[in-house]
């Protein structure tokens, strides 16, 4: 359940009935109101203190920025081009790779899985989105990065090197390819707990309906369990790619670094986030400063926006089934 | 059973305190800080952090103070300072004049000295390899990709060198090693001036970033064929092997004390304003002078509450401090510049 | 429902070797996912216990880092855990009596438009990458005083308070309006019904919000990287210096050069993997068991 959509059961919420108002009354709905006050007002100061930051940068460079290629503190030329792109090309990919697994196995904890095993694998697979991007990130250098870099690469270069995604390995470990798969790992759990809810709230008598109608359980779920769950699976995949851009420390920690746009996955990269976490510590100038807080707006107005997408598609197109979009917060 | 939930919770409770306060009281008995002293906290250069990780204990033995320094980078010093976030920086770029200004009153002290290596990792192939400014500068813009290449071939005649390809590794971060670097590059090639630049941080053409420069040397000790730069302690740490680069007078010198002392005679007298001094790429009748040496400053509020405790630091650091650099590379400050110093130190006030 | 998968035609019983080919392929592939899915988190969580667990040691929590030497010497991560604890203390310090009172706002006093109002600030608050809190905190608290563990825990809190207060009102809808009812009419005003009556009855569930975001914010490193990683070597136990911790000490040390650092970095990471894993199992546990206790006393 999303916070705005809990309904409390009693009718009786006004605040002071009667003729005796109690002074204890209103202490606890001051102080209580004040708290949920604060919670929006955070979210606007938080908003306004990103846009503040950046402003000299948006003063500087307006609006292309965006497009401009360019990070040379030397110069003081800077542009967000080249990040987004890292941005887009590792989420979505990230999410390519992530929406069939989730989708696996979220089918296969509410469909498949034997009545022993559905507990502890769902327990399994929750414990994976419990593990920090940090140890995941220390995981890509030493263990994934290596063996992608030795063994992954090379292979799809020489059988798919003709398209340009698979290109020349890099002889560094980082890579682009080691964040995609990096944020795949991070991502998978969210995607796949929200859709196993989803599975779960699709009717009985629909999905028994259609297997008396003699469909196989694979043309049931085609046509029943999707289509009912379109816009859940949808709002879910929209905040998986919320979580896979706002992610930093996993992917500085294995992509590398580089301010071009380029479509060989495996060479280095950046996004906005992992630029952030790696040039925000040694940013001498307040403009190279206020650069990276402007590409910390675009960040913040694309989760914004993601979340609010998800939010509305939850609203208007997914039916009222209690669904779990709360786990999906951005690390 | 609510008895048993109770007393189920109870015990889960009193053991999760248990444990907090086992491991409260196991990281207490480490260390004891002197909590009596003031604390100093520094960061930047990552340079100059070898150096300064070996005062810590003996200025809390002198004066009780806390050093808390954290290598950052340059960058992240000359910032940190700037918005008063440290009561001191370090930083072995000389702050240029935008930067004076933006740090409002500041001071910028010399208070180190050493050369930076360029490292490089070739297993079966010999520590000290010749290389010279061009050459270096052609590598780093990715016009020469691998080590059998001629222009090193000349260099280094009759060494055997493999096809290994070249890996670029640089930082990533704002960093003085990198000024001091693209600064020797800068005046060794005119193709590299107009390119690149010189800074703390420049649009590197090729190449893998990493932070700091333990980030650079782990990317040359986990890359076959790499070249990297560092301050030499760090090459010296990790065991890398490191070129003898040719000076002015055609000599090939290393980042020891000889070369480093040598190159600092090259300029002995600190800009009057800022105390900043270049010793990069020293003219030829300096033939024993190692190209990439620089100087390492700390950057300090001329007001600040903390003054009499960094007066005391600095010049301990700058005095006392200085006989825990030979082990690591460093060179005592020469006399003219210790002069200087000491005269800037005595404008810090409160 | 979409009708194209079951027309008549499609169903024809002919077509049923292929049908029942293409099913019990789909049948193995969420199969496989699924083990995709459980073989991930074994190599990852194997490949951190067989890196870990030899450098594991009680140097690691009783001594503190060295300075820079030429040679190894031995040294732990003291100040790191300290610092976490600190941290994360703080910080539930923070969020939990902010997510409390939220919770009952919205559940007690709120009306619909405000609930909705501040239930989309508490989404939205969740959704900010913990990278853009750090770069508001920091803007925030830490330019011109410096870092603190109390800029650090601030950010943490950010983090919680959503987490905390969600959790909350999951479980205070689900007080039954009995409960609230009696004490009124028992003449109990509404502030100590909802204080002394509804809460106690959500302990279970605020606890287990709270394990959960503690969980979650003990990881956490890229706020801190803001707030307070200019630290010292000596273990503190001060919340306004700057306190490393555990992730962020993960963070710096896996870009050494040094091995022995390496090993440190996955001791640290086994350490922190271990408390995370107890933490949310403990989590789970607690939330069957409330979950039960709240059935039982319908």
């Amino acid at each position: 359940m999303s916070a705005a959509d809990l309904t409390p059961t009693e009718p009786t919420r006004r605040p002071f009935t009667g003729r005796r108002v109690h002074f204890g009354d209103l202490a606890l709905q001051l102080v209580a109101g004040t708290a949920a006050a604060g919670a929006v007002a955070l979210v606007g100061l938080i908003v306004w203190k990103v846009i503040d930051g950046a402003r000299p940068a948006i003063d500087n460079y307006g609006l292309g920025f965006v497009t401009h290629i360019a990070w040379d503190p030397v110069k003081n030329v800077y542009g967000a081009a080249s990040f987004l792109f890292g941005t887009a090309i590792t989420s979505l990919f990230a999410l390519a790779l992530a929406a069939p697994l989730a989708l696996g196995i979220a089918l296969f904890l509410t469909e498949l899985a034997p009545r022993v095993l559905r507990a502890p694998v769902t327990a399994l697979v929750e414990t994976l989105a419990a593990i920090p991007s940090v140890v995941i990130g220390l995981w890509g250098i030493f263990v994934l990065g290596p063996v992608l870099r030795d063994h992954v690469e090379p292979a799809l270069h020489d059988t798919l090197g003709f398209i340009p995604l698979f290109g020349t390995p890099s002889s560094a470990g980082p890579s682009v390819f080691t964040a995609i798969v990096v944020l795949t790992i991070m991502i998978l759990p969210i995607v796949s707990s929200i859709c196993r809810e989803l599975f779960l709230s699709v009717p009985r008598e629909l999905k028994e309906g259609a297997l008396a109608l003699g469909t196989t359980r694979w043309e049931m779920v085609r046509g029943v369990v999707f289509p009912y769950a379109r816009g859940g699976i949808a709002a879910a995949l929209i905040l998986g790619l919320g979580r896979a851009l706002g992610e930093a420390i996993a992917v500085t920690q294995v992509i590398g670094g580089g301010v071009f746009i380029h479509w060989n996955l495996f060479e280095g990269g950046d996004t906005l986030a992992s630029k952030i976490a790696a040039s925000y510590q040694g940013a001498d100038s307040n403009v190279q400063v206020s650069a990276l807080v402007y590409l910390a707006l675009i960040l913040l107005v694309f989760s914004l926006l993601m979340n609010v997408a998800a939010q509305w598609i939850v609203r208007h197109v997914a039916r009222r089934q209690g669904v779990g979009l709360d786990r999906a917060g951005p690390g | 059973m609510p008895n048993l939930g109770t007393s189920i919770r109870t015990i889960a409770a009193l053991a999760l305190v248990a444990t907090l306060a086992a491991l409260a009281a196991a990281t207490a008995g480490a260390t004891p800080a002197k909590r009596s002293g003031t604390t100093l906290v520094g960061a930047g250069s990552t340079f100059v952090a070898p150096l300064v990780s070996q005062w810590v204990a003996p200025i809390g033995a002198a004066y009780g103070y806390e050093l808390q320094y954290s290598a950052i980078g340059s960058g992240g010093g000359i910032a940190a300072i700037t918005a008063r976030t440290v009561d001191f920086g370090a930083s072995d770029a000389p702050l240029s004049p935008d930067q004076f200004n933006a740090c409002n009153g500041c001071v910028q002290i010399p208070w180190g000295l050493a050369g930076t290596s360029v490292m490089y990792n070739l297993p079966g192939v010999k520590n000290l390899l010749h290389m010279d400014g061009p050459t270096l500068a052609k590598i780093f813009m990715g016009g020469i990709t691998t080590w059998n290449d001629p222009a090193l071939k000349k260099l280094n005649p009759g060494v055997p060198l493999p096809a290994t390809k070249i890996t670029i590794a640089h930082r990533s971060d704002g960093s003085g090693t990198t000024y001091n670097f693209t600064d020797y590059l800068s005046s060794v090639s005119p193709a590299w001036s107009s390119k690149v630049g010189r800074g703390t941080s420049v649009n590197w053409p090729v190449g893998n970033g990493g932070r700091g420069s333990s980030g650079v040397s782990a990317i040359v000790s986990q890359t076959v064929g790499a070249i990297g730069y560092a301050d030499v302690a760090y090459a010296l740490a990790s065991h890398f092997s490191y070129f003898a680069m040719k000076n002015r007078s055609g000599k090939f010198t290393t980042p020891g004390a000889r070369g480093v002392l040598a190159a600092a005679s090259s300029d002995q007298k600190p800009d009057p304003t800022t105390n900043a001094l270049s010793i990069v790429d020293p003219p030829k009748k300096y033939p024993l002078a190692y190209p990439i040496s620089t100087y390492t400053y700390v950057i300090v509020p001329l007001q600040s509450t903390k003054a009499p405790e960094l007066k005391k630091f600095i010049f301990w650091a700058v005095t006392k401090g200085q006989a825990y650099g030979p082990k690591l590379r460093f060179v005592p400050l020469p006399k003219s510049v210790l002069v200087v110093a000491e005269k800037a130190i005595k404008r810090i006030h409160s | 429902m979409s009708a194209h998968s079951l027309t008549k035609a499609s169903l024809r019983a002919e077509g049923l070797p292929r049908r029942r080919a293409v099913n019990r392929m789909m049948e193995s592939l969420a199969w496989l996912a699924a083990a995709v899915a459980v073989a991930i988190l074994g190599v990852v969580v194997y490949s951190v216990a067989r890196r870990g667990a030899p450098a594991l040691s009680l140097d690691l929590i009783t001594k503190t880092p060295a300075s820079f030497s030429l040679t190894p010497v031995k040294q732990g991560l003291a100040n790191a855990f300290a610092g976490t604890l600190v941290l994360v203390g703080l910080a539930t310090a923070m969020a939990l009596p902010s997510g409390i009172l939220v919770a009952v706002y919205l559940t007690e006093f709120a009306r619909p438009a405000i609930r909705s109002a501040v239930g989309l600030a508490l989404d939205l608050l969740n959704g900010v990458p913990a990278i853009v809190i750090g770069i508001f905190v920091f803007g925030l608290f830490v330019v011109g005083h410096g870092q603190s563990a109390l800029a650090g825990s601030f950010a943490l809190a950010c983090l919680m308070l959503p987490l905390v207060a969600r959790a909350t009102m999951e479980v205070l809808v689900l007080v039954p309006s009995s409960l609230r009812e009696a004490g009124l009419a028992l003449g109990v005003p509404r502030w100590r019904t909802t204080l002394s009556i509804v809460l106690p009855q959500t302990i279970g569930g605020i606890v287990t919000g709270t394990v959960l975001a503690v969980a979650r914010v003990a990881g956490e490193t890229a706020p801190l990287l803001f707030t307070s990683s200019l630290v010292g070597t000596k273990v503190s136990w001060n919340p306004q210096h700057a306190l490393q911790s555990v992730p962020v000490a993960i963070f710096e040390l896996a870009e050494s050069p040094d091995p022995q650092d390496h090993a440190r970095a996955w001791a640290a990471a086994l350490v922190l993997l271990l408390f995370i894993l107890f933490a949310s199992l403990a989590a789970r546990w607690l939330a069957t068991r409330s979950r039960s206790r709240m059935g039982a006393s319908r």
